[in-house]
């Protein structure tokens, strides 16, 4: 059996299902069963990593989540690469493929080794800030070796095979943790009728109990695991949710799980599912039954290969069969610790001592290893170990019952495993992350939950209370407390009988003292994943950095993927015994979500590639693709940006657009534009009102184009609006514009005018608008209307209900590119119908599909201005020349009328819109260009303002461009600069932004 | 050219522009979805699944904003639709063919025959008293009906709304992001429930139905 530390019988693995895994390129058996951590030991593999900063050997010291060594990469093929995998939580899967991270060239042969061995004391705490920060031009060269050294995983290359979920859950209950505790309240919320969840990180449901030799009425107690579980599966109502971590706890009882699906099946999740679930629970009632972690001890070398904390040998014995060494040393402050050596010396393998830092120990675990004939060393501590890639031997010695100094002479012993505890740490994270800050408690020597101002509840371990019998009676007296304050009926639950033992009190020791001071002493590790030594915290200490927030960022302590889960509370110690304080005084430990490393996938959810944002299409939108569109994200909106024929350019494609607009007829699906629904007697009142200009007295059948400003005055929106009716209009907003628009105007109403008789409706989705362009657009028009639409018949700005290739529509004579234009508006159910009509007879006029770029060059061929591109929250109408459109006599005041008359707003010399005529009619100014007045100007050039808009127009044969000049409606004429980044300088003559039919004739046709 | 002078030009101003949108039965209209070909789905697609989806095309929607404490209005439109306007938050009321949903304290939304939209408005225009608003936003949506025994899974994927019976019983509507658009969603049955989309995202909605039902199997129905 290559398995050399693998038990003939027991544990919950299935000896019958062999798994293969590889770590670091060779390959290895486990059972099914089995955590990848779980299997290392049982193959004798001692190494997992090197330490980040001391390039140190390191191996499993845990069984679970807190594990802060036995961080791998994962992954088969390049594309299922997953870094910062917890061995110890990775269940074991045939072609499982697994590396170590830390360590470079390898694992077993390290380069950084050097670093750490030669200049341990070169890197002391404050190292990164104290030595790379100068010169700091080289940060990047160091940044980029030491990250190569410390390896933190890496991510993958290729694109993620796998797919991720979300969820949305409701429910009265939700239990955090499956052990004794939480099973018993899952139970009793369950039996009442709640709603109940129930999740916990492992694979199977029971927490501690699948790790230990006790009974209930007197049987495993794995079995009275299994009656919960089945019990509770066949409720309707019971959601129960393994292999998920309860990573985020936030307000309102809302609590993100993040569930790991097929992770222990395979690299890649089979077909049609989701590899993890994220799932997001708003309960009325959580219950916190998380447990506690097994605290280690600090002392000198304690990060060796082979240094465990205790209860993890516990496990790996009891629940995986492994035991993980051949020659235990056991050290422990408490009696839980002994159940360790006694699992141990039932596994069949030799305890060399217990070495109890207390001068007594005669509770029911100490008796139990005293009548095995265990060899206990009472008032004593393991105060270092020897051994470079695993523990050859340790030094036993006498300590003060302060547990401060060293009493008496050091004995050796020969050993392969050290298992400390210095006590439980009670799992209090997701009670910190509402903001509760924990309370200690000395009775425990741990952190318990503090106060909270969530529906919370909590039970068994987190609350100190760790004997099985109490822990579920606490699971159970939290189920009964949460239906009661759920007003749901009580329920009987007889608890099954758990062995009480007789318990010493423990002692409160985190720090094991050694005969040299602890600056010299061997290394004393707090935190392993970011090398942090008892010694540097005293340094930080030592250096003014007094306050334990301090000297975590200082030292790091904490920082880790792990975040800390086994080295907080030490490192607290060891910084209240430097500065004389208590644990308390010290300061306390807070946890912020998550819990655990959750993968990026989880968190995006179905929210990628296609669906990462929704893309809306007009009812034209397959026309536009077959047509060969190249499309422009207008907000969500994807609109035709320009339609190229054959290998044309963009360049070819907008002059032969824009011609056709001029010299025949184009098309345009604005469909996209905001349309809002305006009716009520108080209609044309509102409007006035948040539009700059007269609406009252606009007669029905007529269109007006408006401007709107925030209340600073600043242009925010614009758009034609039609008078429908008398109590009816149609507003218009840009396409990007819609919503906002909608909302200012519910906002105005229902905070500052509620008296209006007005209600608003958007219906810009209701509508297909098609914009038909043009000299050439009446006579296309017409061959498809009921309805005399000639000048006389149906003038400029006038709009008209007419039928339209079959379809009832509305007609806007309104005009966006200066040409003859009719906008038609049908029920987007028929837009795809008429576009095609007006294709079948336009085909004779050479009709011409344009997009959102040819719109944009022939709207500023007429010197119509684009809010959001010619404007940007920073300019008024004045500024914009479009004074006309400011109506200030209006008997109601209007948005923004006191805002553009601030002081500021009035100045002569601010950037006004103008047009820009270039002297060489060929240059076109890079958009957003910054203009100066002096061309000869030193660096840096006082700047006169930005080019907004700047093309080549077809149509004139020279570039034009609009732009922010400082006083420039006064200075037409003259010459303005744009300084390029490659050294040149264009210039450009500041004129009318109208460049084409300055009298407006064309439209009026 | 001498015909078609006569509505705009002779009536006085109306209150209200009402026009009958629909062309006659000869130009079909295209549904949102129409370029999913639904129906060629629901032919050759897969006919067992646990989400089924089918798309009610092409009805009258009717947005109403009205005063729900004015007696006159209340009693117009349970005479032009025979039905009450539910007055209860996220409750919905239905006849046969017609149906009107909460929206908001001021805001319903009614649902009827695809042909019905104008004789409807032209009926409320007669008879609705005071200030209101009635807007035609047939173009602008479409329903689609999800049942099946995962369609509740499908749900909980996409909205954050409890939807346990216990809370979201038959006839319960809400008004919600559904992914990152939004729906109105009510609830038909006990596995069968109704989205009403915009249709500017009913695409985006398509895409995501298919991949949140991809694990239970999908199922056009005709």
């Amino acid at each position: 059996m290559t398995q050399k530390n693998r038990l003939q019988n027991g544990g919950r693995i299935d000896r019958s299902q062999s798994l293969t895994f590889s770590y670091n390129g060779k390959e290895y058996q486990g059972f099914k069963g089995d955590t990848l951590a779980s299997a290392m030991l049982a193959n004798g593999i001692d190494l997992v990593g090197r330490s980040f900063k001391y390039s140190r050997p390191r191996g499993i010291v845990a069984a679970g989540a807190e594990e802060p060594n036995a961080v791998l990469q994962l992954g088969a093929t390049e594309a299922t690469q997953v870094p910062n995998v917890r061995a110890t939580q990775q269940e074991l899967f045939n072609g499982l493929v697994s590396a170590s991270t830390n360590g470079w060239p390898s694992v077993e042969t390290d380069i950084m080794g050097m670093v750490g061995k030669l200049g341990g004391n070169l890197m002391p705490p404050g190292f990164y800030y104290k030595t790379f920060m100068f010169p700091q031009s080289l940060w990047e060269n160091y940044e980029t070796m030491i990250r190569k050294a410390a390896g933190l995983g890496r991510s993958p290359k290729k694109n993620d095979p796998d797919s991720y979920d979300h969820i949305n859950h409701h429910c009265d209950v939700l239990i955090v943790g499956a052990g004794p505790a939480g099973l018993a309240a899952a139970l009793t919320a369950a039996r009442s009728g709640a709603r109940v969840m129930i999740a916990d990180e492992q694979n199977e449901f029971g927490g501690c109990l699948l790790s230990t030799k006790e009974t209930l009425d007197g049987k495993p107690a794995a079995e009275w695991v299994a009656s919960v579980v089945a019990e509770l599966s066949a409720f309707e109502n019971v959601i129960l949710l393994p292999r998920s971590t309860v990573n985020g706890y936030h307000d309102h009882n809302f609590v993100t799980i993040h569930e790991r699906c097929t992770d222990h099946l395979a690299d890649i999740a089979p077909a049609l599912q989701a590899r993890q679930r994220m799932h997001k629970v708003r309960a009325k009632w959580v219950v916190l039954a998380t447990g506690a972690h097994d605290r280690p001890l600090v002392y000198g070398n304690n990060d060796v290969p082979g240094c465990m904390v205790a209860s993890a040998v516990s496990t790996y014995i009891n629940r995986y069969g492994v035991v993980p060494g051949n020659e235990l040393v056991l050290m422990t402050t408490n009696d839980y610790g002994y159940q360790a050596a006694l699992d141990w010396h039932e596994a069949g393998r030799r305890v060399a001592a217990i070495v109890d830092t207390r001068t007594a120990a005669n509770g029911s675990r100490a008796q139990a290893a005293r009548a095995k004939g265990i060899n206990i060393i009472l008032g004593s501590a393991v105060i270092e170990v020897q051994g470079g890639k695993r523990v050859t031997g340790v030094s036993i010695a006498p300590i003060s019952q302060d547990g401060n100094k060293v009493t008496g002479a050091i004995k050796a012993l020969s050993a392969d495993t050290v298992a400390s505890t210095g006590g439980w740490s009670p799992v209090i994270h997701l009670s910190c992350h509402t903001g509760s800050r924990p309370i200690w408690n000395d009775e425990i020597v741990g952190f318990l939950p503090g106060k909270t101002l969530q529906k919370q509840l909590t039970a068994g371990g987190i609350n100190g209370q760790y004997e099985l019998a109490a822990a579920l009676s606490e699971g159970f007296a939290a189920g009964q407390k949460a239906l009661s304050e759920l007003g749901l009926p009580a329920v009987e639950l007889v608890l099954p009988k758990a062995k009480v033992a007789v318990q010493d009190a423990p002692m409160s020791l985190f720090h094991i003292p050694h005969i040299k001071p602890t600056s010299q002493a061997p290394k004393q590790f707090v935190d392993y994943q970011n090398d942090v030594t008892a010694a540097g915290i005293e340094l930080a200490c030592r250096e003014g950095f007094e306050s334990i927030e301090h000297v975590k960022r200082y030292t790091a302590m904490g920082f880790g993927t792990d975040q800390g889960k086994l080295g907080n509370i030490n490192g607290m110690a060891v910084a209240a015994k430097i500065l004389n304080k208590t644990i308390p005084e010290t300061g306390t430990t807070i946890f912020r979500p998550n819990y655990t490393p959750i993968t990026f996938g989880a968190v995006a959810g179905r929210h990628r590639g296609e669906l990462f944002d929704p893309k809306r299409y007009s009812a034209m939108h397959q026309w536009h693709i077959k047509r060969g569109a190249k499309f422009e994200d207008v907000g969500q909106w994807k609109r035709p940006w320009y339609f190229p024929q054959g290998a044309e350019s963009m360049q070819d494609a907008l002059n032969r657009e824009c011609l056709a607009v001029r010299n025949s007829v184009g098309i345009l699906d604005a469909s996209t534009l905001g349309k809002i629904d305006i009716q009520g007697k108080d209609a044309r009142e509102f409007l006035g009102r948040v539009y700059t200009n007269a609406w009252a007295k606009l007669a029905v059948g007529k269109c007006r184009y408006g401007l709107m400003c925030g209340e600073d005055g600043m242009v925010f929106d614009d758009g034609v609006t039609a008078c429908l009716g008398d109590q009816h209009f149609l507003m218009t907003t840009t396409t990007g514009g819609a919503a906002r628009v909608l909302e200012w105007l519910e906002i105005y109403h229902q905070t500052e005018w509620p008296e209006l008789e007005v209600y608003f409706n958007t219906v810009t989705d209701h509508w297909s608008t098609l914009t038909v362009t043009g000299p050439n657009s009446r006579k296309l028009l017409s061959e498809l209307v009921d309805y005399d639409i000639t000048n006389e018949n149906f003038p400029y700005m006038d709009w008209k209900q007419i039928t339209v290739a079959g379809v009832p529509a509305r007609v806007f004579r309104i005009s966006f590119t200066g040409e003859l234009s009719f906008e038609i508006n049908v029920q987007a159910n028929y837009g795809m119908h008429v576009w095609e009509k007006l294709f079948e007879v336009g085909a004779k006029y050479s009709l011409t599909p344009y997009g959102t770029e040819t719109m944009h060059i022939l709207r500023a061929e007429k010197g119509f201005i684009i809010a959001g591109q010619d404007t940007d929250g920073s300019v008024h109408p004045h500024d914009l020349g479009m004074s006309w459109c400011v109506a200030a006599k209006k008997p109601f005041s209007f948005i923004g009328k006191r805002g553009m008359a601030r002081q500021d707003c009035m100045r002569e010399d601010r950037k006004q819109l103008v047009g820009l005529k270039t002297k060489d009619p060929k240059q076109v100014i890079p958009e957003g260009a910054q203009g100066v007045f002096d061309r000869t100007a030193q660096i840096p050039m006082p700047m006169v303002g930005h080019v907004t808009s700047s093309y080549w127009s077809e149509n004139l044969g020279h570039s034009i461009a609009m732009g922010f000049v400082k006083g420039g409606l006064s200075k037409m004429g003259e010459s303005v600069f744009y300084p390029l980044a490659d050294g040149s300088v264009i210039e450009a003559e500041i004129c009318s932004p109208i460049f084409l039919d300055p009298k407006g004739e064309r439209q009026n046709v | 050219m001498s015909d078609n002078t006569t509505a705009q030009e002779t009536v006085t101003p109306i209150k209200a522009a009402v026009m009958d949108q629909l062309p006659s039965a000869a130009i079909q209209g295209q549904s949102p979805l129409h370029h999913a070909d639904l129906d060629s789905l629901a032919q050759q697609g897969p006919k067992t699944g646990g989400v089924h989806l089918r798309e009610h095309k092409l009805l009258c929607h009717l947005t109403l904003r009205c005063n729900q404490g004015d007696e006159a209005q209340k009693a117009a439109v349970e005479r032009v639709l025979g039905l009450a306007l539910p007055l209860s938050p996220l409750t919905s009321v239905e006849k046969g063919d017609y149906s009107i949903r909460w929206l908001s304290p001021d805001e319903w939304l009614i649902l009827a025959p695809g042909l019905e939209a104008f004789d409807i408005e032209t009926k409320f225009r007669t008879e609705m008293p005071g200030h209101y608003s009635l807007v035609n936003s047939s173009g602008g949506s479409t329903v689609l009906e999800l049942s099946g025994e995962n369609a509740i899974d499908v749900l909980k994927r996409s909205v954050s709304v409890d939807l346990h019976a216990s809370v979201f019983p038959i006839g319960k509507v809400v008004s919600t992001t559904f992914a990152k658009s939004t729906a109105i969603l009510r609830r038909k049955g006990d596995h069968t429930f109704e989205l009403i989309i915009r249709r500017s995202f009913a695409d985006y909605i398509w895409l995501w139905l298919q991949d949140t039902s991809r694990e239970f199997g999908l199922v056009i129905d005709a």
